[in-house]
């Protein structure tokens, strides 16, 4: 036992709460594949507890109280259940006979170490940085609970939802059943965290108030339990005493306006979310490739509806997979496609639907067809000179007939597979909701079949 | 804990133990309560005197108030068997008791029993009680009741032990009462919560609503046979407490009442009579059309379902029906309701006309003008789906909303199929508007003929009608011109910010009875 607790005491000498976590993970690192089987060896039901007890109090190097000393042998004590349920559950995959029971187990012991954590924290035997330590073991919790689900969702499938006990039928019943029990140990992690009343800030778990936040947001996220997030996000607005927010690591603060941002997203927010995003997109590490595309999922259908702004190629480039995707929108919006846009919206409409951008993105068919109008507007010339006029006061033709505009749309529609046919009044329509929603400026004229445009700005932000 | 994601109402008559009782609680005998003599004040409910309390004064005490306090603590007043602790406790209780209602004045302070006194007279009495089991006794103050929070949980369960008795054999009575309690204690416990927390972040995950919820879907597991073994510690009981009911009742007509307890089967109507029920109840809605009867009737109709775990092709019928008698109704919070079951129901395979109430979900939607609804509609959708006339129907007004194409959207309210034009007449005048907003902006003035074309009226007048109703009557004026002979021109640019401000006002109320 001593050796195999060896680790544990030069990560506790640290002082810091990564390498503890370390120690205390269900997966075995990569250069030691069988040090949860060594640690599971090392010790039996019965001995456990007296051994951890040996080994951490008759080394006096330590140097923790005994109070402290009580906390962290129960906590490995803990681990090494978890662990052997970990070792049992992969022995049974060995021999492909994993089932939900085995995993279940696992679940369940883990969840006794996160939930014993929390107690000895709010009892203040651990030192401040164990916050962290704790925040790795939920996240570790959190996946646990994940699987434990799906091992759950396989062993009695969703087809046998038969509790229309009440008038209340729960379509797919139970089916994060773990996931949820694991979001209300979160939920206490963060109480935990917010109302530490320890005046000294440096060692105040209120430093841990936005991962567990985000571990949470992740949590719900999972659950398609979105709204409650909300709820995370306006206690800790009502928190006046949290530290500054720059003071906070950086990977918390990215992730936390990530979330936030796309929390305003999905409530059509969209001048809060394009800020908060904005926000994550200039911290984020340059080379977290995943976080940078998760981030511009959201931030460019924002910048869309704000700025009807499209990104640029380069832009795009630094999300290969984000390009792949929303591209060829961008590309017809670029070039007033319309058909090319319905066709591209058709197509990626599982993917959009996924991500929760889909109606978002379909607002931009607004843009194609101010290019598209736009086009109409440049290709109908400048008036004549007057008199006395040079080539540099000529102005654009501002009156330009329906039918141009009709015309326009019916051949921007006529494409393949659209399928659609353009009205002379739809046509109107469109043109006066482009008007109303001010991509262009002037009127209908209905008597004299013509549109009258601005002669300055006619279509605001196009540089004409 | 009410997870977002799913959409089901709570039904007007799920089990729930309100307090249906107005009888005293049982007499308790709270010696040790700390409020003397609350006789003459305990009228007042609970709460407010904890929230009176919660909010201490800073009062300048009378003199009298103070002689008082004096006196209690001389020495001369002592009396045998009374700590100082006790009674400087109760003289505590004594004055705030008062100041909390600001009674200080209306008490006479120097011939107020002192509170040692209070206390002997109390424990005087407390003996006497016990001895011989008396309530009354010469003392102008009665003693007083035991805290009302108290109360509540005991009479419910009280009440469940009645009920208990009164509908189910003894065998059951135990797990029965379990339940019963079990949710009370749910209640109390989520208020308290609630109070205690400010600005409570928690609340959705109430451990007690959790438990409960956790219960609930457990239930449901145990009625299969293949109990996983974490599920089976509950199972007794669950199975005992949620046995279907098998009903007896013979008459085709049955009033709605919200159960608060479990159904007796003498009142309960089997199937075969509930299938007459239908057929009775489809005529007299033909005949009659007196919503508010046949809304009654469905709910009992439902319940009855409900409590005898029928679910098959008949129930999908019943709520088919009830959800279109309420669209014809425009009563959307009780389609509400029948949507949500009829989205499970049809999640089990039973037969009915899932893609009818898919697209009318879909309007519904449109109306409410949820998005994430919306999204998760979609993702929820099958390519069959979407190639279903009346699906794509709904999905076509969708997309004509949100393209803005006014146009189209009319055009397909004139073609909504089924009750799907019940369901867009929720949206109309809300997109009316907006359509107006949009063409007093993109229009210097139109004619109204224009106007009853584009905005799907019947007729001129209608329009004209909805105009004027709607603040622009003075910008219609008769124009005759050679073409087009005696027409009316619409000067709409006057009022493009009044429609403006109408359709904003009228986008941000969607107010539904029944909606979460």
């Amino acid at each position: 036992m001593e050796a195999v607790l060896e680790p544990f005491k030069q990560a506790y000498a640290t002082g810091l709460a990564q390498p503890v976590a370390e120690f205390l993970s269900p997966i075995p690192p990569g250069r030691d594949p069988g040090r949860l089987y060594d640690f599971y060896r090392a010790s039996n039901d019965d001995k456990i507890e007296g051994e951890v007890r040996y080994a951490l109090k008759a080394n006096r190097k330590t140097r923790m109280s005994n109070k402290e000393a009580e906390a962290w042998i129960d906590l490995i004590v803990g681990y090494w259940r978890a662990v052997k349920q970990i070792i049992l559950a992969d022995e049974a995959a060995n021999q492909g006979r994993l089932g939900d029971r085995q995993y279940l187990a696992v679940y369940d012991t883990w969840k006794d170490l996160t939930s014993s954590f929390i107690k000895h924290i709010s009892g203040g035997s651990l030192p401040p940085w164990a916050i962290f330590t704790l925040y790795f073991t939920a996240n570790h919790f959190r996946r646990i609970a994940i699987k434990a689900d799906e091992y759950l969702a396989r062993a009695k499938p969703a087809t046998s939802v038969n509790s229309f006990s009440d008038d209340i039928v729960v379509p797919q019943t139970a089916r994060s059943e773990k996931l949820e029990e694991a979001a209300r140990v979160f939920n206490r992690v963060f109480a935990l965290c917010l109302g530490d009343r320890n005046p000294d800030m440096s060692e105040s778990r209120k430093w841990g108030v936005y991962c567990i936040a985000n571990l949470q947001f992740k949590t719900y996220f999972k659950l398609k339990a979105i709204s409650l997030s909300k709820n995370v996000v306006k206690s800790i607005a009502a928190q006046s005493d949290l530290p500054p927010f720059h003071l906070y690591p950086r990977a918390h603060r990215v992730t936390y306006r990530y979330y936030t941002g796309v929390l305003a997203f999905l409530q059509e927010d969209y001048a809060q979310a394009e800020k908060d995003l904005q926000e994550a997109w200039d911290s984020c590490y340059a080379r977290s490739q995943k976080n940078k595309s998760l981030i511009l999922t959201y931030l460019i259908p924002c910048r869309l509806i704000t700025q009807h702004a499209i990104p640029s190629a380069t832009l795009l480039a630094e999300a290969p997979g984000l390009a792949r995707l929303i591209g060829p929108l961008v590309s017809c919006i670029k070039k007033g496609d319309l058909t090319g846009f319905d066709n591209a919206l058709a197509e990626g409409e599982p993917a959009f639907v996924k991500r929760r951008i889909f109606l978002t993105l379909e607002r931009s068919r607004d843009i194609a067809l101010r290019n598209l109008l736009r086009k109409v507007y440049l290709a109908a010339g400048y008036d004549e000179l007057k008199e006395g006029q040079t080539d540099k006061d000529r102005i654009r033709k501002s009156r330009i007939p329906l039918i141009n505009f009709a015309t326009a749309l019916r051949m921007g529609l006529s494409g393949e597979g659209s399928g659609q046919v353009v009205e002379d009044d739809e046509v109107e329509c469109l043109l006066a909701n482009q008007i109303y929603k001010g991509l262009m400026k002037g009127y209908i004229s209905r008597e004299h079949a013509m549109v009258v445009l601005n002669k300055k700005g006619a279509f605001p932000g196009t540089r004409i | 804990m009410s997870l977002p994601t799913m959409t089901a109402t709570w039904p007007a008559y799920n089990a729930v133990t309100p307090r249906t009782t107005l009888q005293p609680a049982p007499a308790h005998v709270g010696l040790s309560s700390p409020v003397p003599f609350r006789s003459a004040l305990n009228s007042r409910p609970q709460s407010e005197i904890g929230s009176d309390a919660s909010k201490p004064k800073k009062v300048e005490w009378p003199p009298a108030v103070r002689d008082y306090v004096r006196r209690a603590f001389d020495a001369d007043n002592a009396i045998k068997g009374i700590s100082s602790a006790d009674m400087q406790m109760k003289l505590k209780a004594t004055i705030s008791f008062y100041a909390e209602r600001d009674a200080h004045d209306a008490i006479d302070w120097p011939t107020y029993p002192l509170p040692q006194e209070l206390l002997q007279e109390e424990r005087r009495m407390a003996a006497l009680t016990l001895s011989t089991g008396a309530q009354t006794n010469g003392h102008a103050n009665p003693l007083s009741s035991p805290p009302t929070k108290k109360r509540k949980s005991q009479d419910s369960e009280e009440l469940a032990a009645l009920q208990a008795d009164a509908t189910i054999p003894p065998w059951r009575k135990t797990n029965l009462g379990s339940r019963m309690t079990f949710d009370a204690e749910g209640h109390t416990d989520k208020r308290h919560k609630k109070n205690a927390a400010s600005g409570d972040a928690f609340s959705k995950f109430d451990q007690a609503d959790l438990d409960k919820r956790r219960q609930r879907f457990q239930l449901g597991n145990n009625s299969n046979k293949t109990t996983p073994p974490w599920g089976s510690p509950r199972k007794e009981e669950d199975d005992a407490s949620n046995a279907p009911v098998i009903g007896t009742n013979q008459a085709l007509e049955k009033s709605y009442f919200r159960l608060t307890a479990p159904p007796k089967p003498e009142t309960v109507r089997p199937l075969h009579v509930l299938e007459k029920t239908l057929i009775m109840l489809r005529q007299k809605w033909k005949a009659e059309k007196n919503y508010n009867y046949i809304c009654n009737q469905f709910k009992s109709l439902r319940q009855d379902l409900t409590v005898q775990h029928i679910k098959n092709a008949f129930t999908v019928k019943v709520y088919e029906i009830h959800a279109r008698i309420s669209l014809e109704k425009g009563d959307l919070g009780e389609y509400n309701q029948c949507q949500t079951q009829l989205k499970a129901l049809y999640a089990l395979g039973l037969e009915g006309k899932p893609e009818e109430f898919k697209a009318y979900r879909i309007l519904y939607i449109v109306y409410t003008c949820n998005k994430s609804d919306m999204n998760d509609m979609l993702a929820e959708l099958t390519l069959a789906d979407k190639s279903h006339p009346w699906i794509k129907h709904a999905l076509d007004v969708r997309s004509a909303l949100a393209l803005g194409s006014y146009h189209k959207f009319f055009k397909l309210y004139l073609a909504a199929e089924n009750m799907g034009s019940y369901l867009m007449d929720m949206f109309i005048e809300r997109e009316r508007l907006n359509a107006l907003a949009n063409i007093s902006r993109g229009y210097a003035n139109v004619t109204l003929r224009f106007l009853t074309d584009e905005l799907g009226f019947d007729n001129d007048e209608t329009c004209r009608e909805f105009l004027e109703s709607h603040g622009a009557q003075n910008m219609i004026e008769e124009k005759t011109n050679e073409k087009n002979g005696v027409h009316f021109q619409v000067k709409l640019r006057d009022v493009a910010t009044l429609f403006e401000s109408l359709r904003a006002a009228a986008f941000r109320k969607v107010d539904i009875k029944g909606q979460i």
